[in-house]
């Protein structure tokens, strides 16, 4: 059976451009900050995951198509210039809200990838930026 | 004798703002009776057979929010949950329905905005203070559809000033009285009535 499985592949997503809704061009944004998205966040929250081996051991890429899919779904950083105001400030709450309480990277990801893993300073640097992007994007 | 206290209780906070000293009690409040107590009576407008000016109603979406609001002042996520997933369904026929030009903007502003927050509460019947993170921008949202399309019916616009980090979060209630959603039992009177919406 767990040979069978692995003859079920789910589709790479890869996209390879940066487009011009980019959460970069959209928002202000340092380096740094682009940098901690990139490594912790991009893999499920962009149209580009960067696939370890065993994407194609199952069901381990099926999970993770999972989370990719459900990532993009709630959050998009290369599609964020396509969100409303109102949704782009909503959105940076809840990115300071889920770090904050850890909920964000998910716990299977941080254990899979030690480098993805956010530091206290990595943390306090996505909150900070989340939180005064939102409130300068206006009142709501 | 408690209703006294009651009184003297929500006079107090209602006029001096919030106070955190407020123990949790094991009493249920008044609030218990509310899933009917919001619902209102008036009719709205509905399409009549031939009628080429349809007026759209989010009298629908409105009643929802509210069981909403009152499951979560409640503390039961649960049901806020399947309200949740009832607002959800309520915003998509709203979205099928004829919609003015000024309309579509803002319902794929503020109702798309809503839909997802309505998804949030509908998937964590089991994580209220999730579930209440997700209510207090639907309640914005809510708030700005009541503005442009109208309610139908009186609506207060209640705000509770401890919420999000003393950030303060609005939200909207059929009756003037004060039932916290954001706190629950912890503090169901805290908050103020900031706007009649008529």
């Amino acid at each position: 059976m767990l040979i069978a499985i692995q003859l079920i592949r789910p589709a790479p997503n890869q996209n390879g451009q940066v487009t011009p809704a980019d959460v970069s061009y959209t928002l202000s944004i340092t380096d740094s900050v682009q940098l901690v998205l990139i490594n912790s966040c991009y893999d499920c929250h962009s149209n580009n995951t960067r696939y370890p081996w065993y994407i194609n051991v199952q069901p381990m890429g099926w999970i993770m198509a999972r989370h990719v899919k459900e990532g993009k779904e709630n959050l998009n950083f290369n599609e964020f210039g396509t969100y409303s105001k109102r949704k782009q400030a909503n959105k940076l709450r809840s990115i300071a809200t889920s770090i904050k309480e850890g909920t964000m990277p998910i716990n299977s990801y941080n254990l899979m990838h030690k480098d993805a893993r956010l530091s206290e300073q990595n943390k306090n640097l996505i909150i900070d930026w989340a939180l005064k992007t939102k409130d300068s994007l206006g009142n709501n | 004798m408690k209703n006294v206290i009651m009184g003297i209780a929500i006079t107090a906070i209602a006029t001096t703002g919030c106070n955190n000293n407020s123990k949790s009690t094991t009493q249920k409040t008044a609030g218990n009776d509310n899933t009917k107590t919001d619902n209102t009576a008036v009719k709205t407008q509905t399409p009549g057979e031939g009628t080429t000016n349809s007026v759209v109603s989010i009298k629908p979406l409105i009643d929802h929010y509210l069981e909403m609001k009152n499951a979560l002042a409640n503390d039961n996520g649960k049901e806020a949950a399947a309200h949740g997933t009832a607002l959800n369904l309520a915003i998509e026929e709203l979205g099928k329905s004829p919609l003015t030009a000024d309309q579509k903007k803002i319902y794929d502003d503020a109702a798309i905005d809503a839909k997802e927050h309505s998804e949030h509460i509908a998937s964590n019947g089991s994580k209220i203070a999730h579930q209440r993170e997700h209510f207090d921008m639907l309640s914005t949202d809510i708030y700005d559809m009541v503005k442009a399309f109208g309610a139908g019916t009186v609506l207060y616009k209640d705000y509770c000033p401890m919420y999000n980090n003393k950030k303060g979060a609005i939200w909207l209630s059929g009756v003037n009285e004060i039932k916290n959603p954001y706190y629950g039992n912890k503090m169901l009177t805290c908050g103020i009535v900031k706007e009649e919406i008529k």
